[in-house]
C-alpha cells in the first residue's frame, strides 16, 4: 500500500532533518570531547616533623592538540603554547627556588620530595624536538624569551660556559636535552607576579588567591616550578607548582602538654596565609584541598590505638573533610592517609579554612633516600683545593637485604662545574668506611665532557655501586682554580663563585604513592602526578669557591704612583738642567741690595710724612 | 593637473614644429616639477610638529646594589608605584634593579620595601615586574635600551619600543659625582654618553619629548653635554653639592629614601590621574633648605613654556 506523495515527501524530509541533526551533535559532541582546555587547581598541606608546615599549590592548564582546536585559546595562556611552538619543545621544567630542602627532616623518599626539592637559584632544562644541529641556537633564544617571560636573568644561561647536555646522568635522552642552572638568582614577587599570570583566575579567585606574598617568601624554603608537557597526540600539559615550607605563627606553640612533651604547633590556612579560602576559581574543572597525614603520624595513631580517621585520640581537623584517602603501598599495608575537601562547597559566606589541632605530644619522622648526599670542599688557599661527596647510610633497607656480596646500591651523580674550577678527573678517589677502594670497583660507568677555558663547563656523569652494608662513602676530585679576565667579575666578585647543586638519583628505587580514588571522573592531577613513577632523587649544597680577585683599585693606584713619580723625575731633571747656582747665589745678593734700597726708601719716605704731619697740626 | 591644458597650448604653439615625444615630455615637465618640488617640501612638514603625542614611557634606573643602598631601590620603587597610580602600564615601563631589597636574606620583612618609617606603603605590592635585575643593569644594557639597539633574541618586554609621538620619564638613582654617574660599584656612565644615546634617540625618532631626573651627588653636571631638543632635565644638586638621604629606618637599619625623590613623591602624592598640576609647580615645591641641596632644571632645549606644560600631559 503506497502512502501519498506528500506524506511520503513530508517523512523523507523529516527523516533528513533528524539524520542531519544527530550528524550535527555527534560532531559537537566529539568536537567538545577532543577541543576542550581543562584546568584544575588543588593545594596540600602537611604538617612536618619539625614544626613547620608544608604547603604545595598544583595548577594543571592543559590545552589539547593544535590541529583540533586552531590558536585560539580561552583557559591555557598563550604565552606557553606560542613559546611551544616557536621552540619545538617536547619537555621543559623551569624552577625557581630559595632556601634547601631539609632532607632530614622533611623526607626524601616521597613524591613531593623528588619532584619539588629543587636546587636553589634557577634550574631550567628542556628536550627539543629538533635535529641536534640547531639545538644550542634555539635553547639561546629560549633562554632570552623565558628571562622576559619571567623577570629573571634566565638569559645568562645562553652562553655555551652555562649549560651542558648530559646524556644519562640527568634524564635519558638522545642528546637533545639541554640543562643550565642559576645558583645565585634572587627568587621574588616579580618573579611571581608573571607565573600567576598565566592562571586563568590569576590570584583573584580560587586557590591562588591565597598567596599572600609576604607569607611565601617569609618561609623557609619556596619553590615555584613550571612543568610543560608537548606532544602530537596530547596537545600541552602545563603543570604549575609552588612548594612552601612555612612555620605557623601560633600563639599556642609552645604549649607543654600536661605529659611533659611538647605538642606540635596547631595551624590552619588563616595562621599560614593570613587569609581563607572563599570559592573556587569558576573557570576550574575541579578545586581541591588535601591535608596528607603521613606514615609516621598513622602509625603513632594505630599505637595509640583509635582509628585514623579525621578526629582521633592524637590530632583533629578544623572541618571535616569531604573524603579520605588512604595510601596502599605494595604490601597492601595502609600508610599515609590524605583528607580531601571540595571548594565547590564553600563560598565567601561560608570560607574555607582547613586546620589541624594538635591533642597528644607526638615526635614522627619521615621516610629518607637511601644514602643523605652532601658535598663540600676542600683545602685551601687561592690556588687549588677538592670537592668531596659524601653518601651517608641512612638505614633505608632494601627490600630483600641480604647479606652476601651481590647485594649493591647504584647511585648516579650528575654535576656541572664552571670552567674557572678546573677539576682534574683522573684524580678521583672513593673512600668507603674510611678506606681507600680503587675506581673500578665502585664506579659501573662514568661520562666526562671536560671543561675548555671560557668555552664550555666540565660536565660528569657517573653511575657508582655500594654495597649495602656500607654506612659512608667519600668521593674527591681535586681542582686548581682559574683566573678570570678584569671584565668577567661580577660587580660583587669578592663574594665567591658558585658551583650549582650535584644531582644525586637512586634508581633502583621508586619514589610513587598511590592513593586509589573511588570515582574513576574526579581524577585528580596532583594524585596522577604522585602515582608516577619516578627515581627517588636529592641534590646536593652549592659550593661558593673564592676566587683570586684582582686589586680593582689597582688602575687608579698605578696610575697616581706613576704619575708622582714622573713628576718628581721630571721635576728635578728639569731643575737640574735649567738651574746655574753661582747665577742664583749673585741674583740673590742683587736681590738683597734692590731690597735694601727700597726699604732705606721707604722708611726714609715715612718719616718725612710723619714729620710733615706734625708740622701741620702744630701749625694747625 | 590643471597645468596641463595651460601649458600645453603654449608648448605646443612654442615647439609647433616639434617631434611628438618631446612635445609631450615639455607638457609632463611643469607637472614634474612642481611634484619634485611638493615631494622636497614634504619631509619637513611629516616632522616633529606633525608628531601627536599619543604613548608615555618609563625608564627607571636603580644603579646601585648591596643593602646599604636600600634608599636606591626605595626611590626608584616609590617612581615605579606613582608611575603606575597615575596610568603607564607595566608593558610601557622598563624597570632596572640593580639588586634584590625585598627578598635579600637582610630584609626583615620579607617582599616588602618601604620608604618610610612608618612602614605605611608597601612599594613592592603583589604585581612589580622588574625587566633588568641583578647583574644585567649595566652601562651597555642601558645605553642599549635607550638606543634600541638589542640583539634579535632580547624579548619585547625588555625592549624601549618608543616612538616618535611618545613622551618618556629616565628616572636614575645611584652614586654620581661630577660628569658620572656609577653603575653597581663596577662601571660609570658619563656624560657624554648620555648625551650621545639622547642624540640616537632624537635622530632615530624614539621620542618626542623627554624628561631626565637624576637623583644623585652633583646630578646637574650629568646634563652638561645634553643637546637634543626636547629635553627636558631634573637634577637633585649642583656641581659641588652632594644629595642627602632623608630619614634613617632603625627598625630596617638603614635610610630608605633620598630627600630629593621624597619632595618629589610628597609632591606626586596629592596628584591623581586627572590632576592639571605643571611642571613649574614642581619646580617651584623643591625648598633647598629641606633637600640640603640645590635642585638644577635645564630647559634651555625644551620650547614649550613650562607653565603650560601639565603634568598629566607628561603622564597621561
Amino acid at each position: 500500500m503506497m502512502m501519498p506523495p506528500s506524506t511520503a515527501r513530508r517523512l523523507c524530509f523529516l527523516s533528513l532533518l533528524l539524520l542531519l541533526l544527530l550528524l550535527a551533535a555527534a560532531a559537537s559532541a566529539t568536537a567538545d570531547a577532543a577541543a576542550a582546555e581543562e584546568f584544575t587547581e588543588e593545594l596540600l598541606l602537611r604538617p612536618l616533623p619539625d614544626r613547620k608546615a608544608l604547603a604545595h599549590f598544583h595548577f594543571r592548564s592543559s590545552a589539547p592538540p593544535a590541529s583540533a582546536a586552531g590558536r585560539h585559546h580561552h583557559l591555557f595562556p598563550k604565552a606557553i603554547s606560542q613559546l611551544v611552538q616557536k621552540f619545538h619543545i617536547s619537555e621543559l621544567e623551569l624552577s625557581f627556588t630559595q632556601g634547601r630542602w631539609n632532607y632530614e627532616q622533611w623526607g626524601g623518599y616521597d613524591p613531593m620530595s623528588t619532584n619539588n626539592a629543587k636546587p636553589p637559584g634557577v634550574e631550567l632544562w628542556a628536550i627539543f624536538d629538533l635535529p641536534l644541529a640547531e639545538i644550542d641556537a634555539t635553547w639561546k633564544n629560549l633562554t632570552h624569551t623565558l628571562s622576559g617571560l619571567f623577570c629573571a636573568s634566565i638569559n645568562f644561561l645562553e652562553s655555551s660556559t652555562a649549560f651542558s647536555a648530559p646524556r644519562w646522568g640527568f634524564k635519558l635522552n638522545e642528546g637533545n636535552l639541554r640543562y643550565g642552572a642559576l645558583p645565585r638568582e634572587a627568587v621574588c614577587t616579580e618573579n611571581l607576579t608573571p607565573w600567576l599570570k598565566l592562571l586563568p583566575c590569576r590570584d583573584k579567585a580560587g586557590i591562588a588567591s591565597l598567596l599572600y606574598r609576604p607569607s611565601v617568601y617569609k618561609g623557609y624554603y619556596h619553590s615555584q616550578k613550571l612543568k610543560l608537557k608537548s606532544s602530537q597526540s596530547l596537545g600541552i600539559i602545563l603543570d604549575q607548582t609552588l612548594t612552601v615550607v612555612l612555620q605557623p605563627n601560633t600563639v599556642s606553640g609552645k604549649q607543654l602538654h600536661s605529659t611533659g612533651g611538647q605538642l606540635q604547633p596547631s595551624w590552619s590556612m588563616e595562621h599560614l596565609f593570613s587569609k581563607k579560602l572563599s570559592g573556587k576559581c569558576l573557570v576550574s574543572k575541579s578545586s581541591r584541598v588535601f591535608v596528607e597525614i603521613e606514615k609516621g603520624i598513622v602509625d603513632n595513631v594505630d599505637k595509640a590505638g583509635s582509628d585514623v580517621s579525621s578526629n582521633n585520640d592524637l590530632f583533629v581537623l578544623s572541618t571535616a573533610p569531604d573524603r579520605s584517602l588512604k595510601e596502599l603501598d605494595n604490601l597492601e599495608v595502609q600508610s599515609s592517609s590524605l583528607y580531601e575537601y571540595d571548594v565547590n562547597n564553600y563560598n565567601s559566606d561560608k570560607p574555607l579554612n582547613v586546620g589541624i589541632t594538635w591533642k597528644l605530644p607526638l615526635i614522627w619522622s619521615c621516610t629518607r633516600a637511601p644514602y643523605h648526599a652532601s658535598r663540600f670542599l676542600m683545602g685551601s688557599g687561592n690556588e687549588r683545593g677538592s670537592i668531596a661527596m659524601s653518601f651517608l647510610s641512612t638505614g633505608l633497607d632494601k627490600q630483600l637485604v641480604d647479606s652476601s656480596n651481590d647485594c649493591s646500591i647504584k647511585a648516579v651523580v650528575f654535576q656541572v662545574v664552571p670552567w674557572y674550577v678546573k677539576v682534574y678527573y683522573h684524580s678521583l678517589e672513593v673512600f668507603i668506611d674510611g678506606n681507600s677502594k680503587a675506581i673500578s670497583e665502585v664506579v659501573d660507568k662514568i661520562h666526562v665532557t671536560p671543561s675548555e677555558d671560557k668555552l664550555l663547563p666540565g660536565t660528569m656523569e657517573m653511575l657508582l655501586k655500594f654495597p649495602c652494608s656500607m654506612q659512608l662513602a667519600t668521593l674527591t676530585l681535586d681542582f686548581d682554580k682559574g683566573f678570570l679576565h678584569i671584565d668577567e667579575y661580577p660587580p660583587d666578585a669578592n663574594q665567591g663563585f658558585d658551583i650549582p647543586s650535584a644531582l644525586v638519583s637512586f634508581p633502583e628505587f621508586n619514589s610513587s604513592r598511590s592513593y586509589p580514588e573511588a570515582d574513576p571522573l574526579f581524577v585528580s592531577p596532583l594524585l596522577e602526578n604522585f602515582k608516577e613513577d619516578g627515581v627517588v632523587k636529592s641534590y646536593t649544597e652549592v659550593l661558593l669557591v673564592p676566587l683570586t680577585t684582582p686589586d680593582f683599585s689597582m688602575p687608579y693606584n698605578v696610575i697616581t704612583f706613576t704619575c708622582t713619580v714622573l713628576a718628581l723625575y721630571f721635576g728635578s731633571l728639569l731643575n737640574a738642567l735649567r738651574r746655574r747656582i753661582g747665577e742664583e747665589e749673585r741674583g740673590l745678593k742683587k736681590a738683597a741690595l734692590v731690597r735694601e734700597l727700597q726699604f732705606a726708601l721707604l722708611q726714609s719716605q715715612s718719616q718725612m710724612l710723619r714729620w710733615s704731619t706734625i708740622y701741620f697740626f702744630c701749625w694747625i | 593637473m590643471s597645468l596641463i591644458p595651460r601649458a600645453a597650448p603654449a608648448a605646443s604653439m612654442a615647439f609647433a614644429g616639434r617631434d611628438p615625444a618631446v612635445i609631450s615630455l615639455l607638457k609632463m615637465l611643469p607637472l614634474l616639477l612642481l611634484l619634485t618640488f611638493s615631494s622636497a617640501a614634504a619631509p619637513p612638514a611629516a616632522a616633529s610638529p606633525s608628531a601627536v603625542h599619543n604613548n608615555n614611557w618609563a625608564v627607571l634606573v636603580c644603579t646601585s646594589r648591596f643593602w646599604f643602598n636600600y634608599r636606591h631601590m626605595a626611590n626608584t620603587l616609590s617612581l615605579y608605584r606613582t608611575v603606575k597610580r597615575l596610568g603607564i602600564p607595566d608593558e610601557r615601563i622598563i624597570l632596572m634593579l640593580a639588586d634584590d631589597m625585598a627578598c635579600n636574606p637582610r630584609n626583615n620583612y620579607p617582599a616588602q620595601v618601604f620608604n618610610n618609617e612608618n612602614h605605611q606603603l608597601n612599594l613592592y605590592g603583589d604585581n612589580v615586574e622588574v625587566d633588568y635585575r641583578g647583574y644585567e643593569v649595566t652601562v651597555e644594557n642601558f645605553l642599549r635600551v635607550l638606543t634600541g639597539r638589542h640583539e634579535s633574541a632580547v624579548p619585547r618586554s625588555k625592549r624601549l619600543l618608543s616612538d616618535e609621538g611618545s613622551h618618556i620619564l629616565l628616572y636614575m638613582t645611584g652614586h654620581g659625582g661630577d660628569e658620572f654617574l656609577k653603575f653597581q660599584d663596577n662601571e660609570e656612565l658619563q656624560s657624554h654618553d648620555l648625551a650621545d644615546a639622547v642624540k640616537q634617540m632624537k635622530e632615530k625618532h624614539r621620542f618626542k619629548e623627554l624628561l631626565i631626573m637624576v637623583d644623585t651627588c652633583q646630578a646637574a653636571t650629568l646634563f652638561s653635554q645634553l643637546q637634543s631638543p626636547g629635553v627636558l632635565a631634573i637634577g637633585s644638586s649642583m656641581k659641588g653639592e652632594n644629595s642627602y638621604s632623608h630619614h634613617l629606618d632603625s627598625d630596617i637599619g638603614v635610610s630608605v629614601v633620598d630627600r630629593f625623590t621624597f619632595h618629589t613623591l610628597a609632591f606626586f602624592e596629592k596628584l591623581n590621574m586627572y590632576s592639571n598640576a605643571s611642571l613649574n609647580s614642581l619646580f617651584n615645591s623643591y625648598d633647598p633648605s629641606m633637600l640640603l641641596s640645590t635642585a638644577y632644571y635645564r630647559m634651555d632645549l625644551y620650547k614649550r613654556a613650562l607653565n603650560e606644560v601639565m603634568e598629566r600631559y607628561i603622564y597621561f
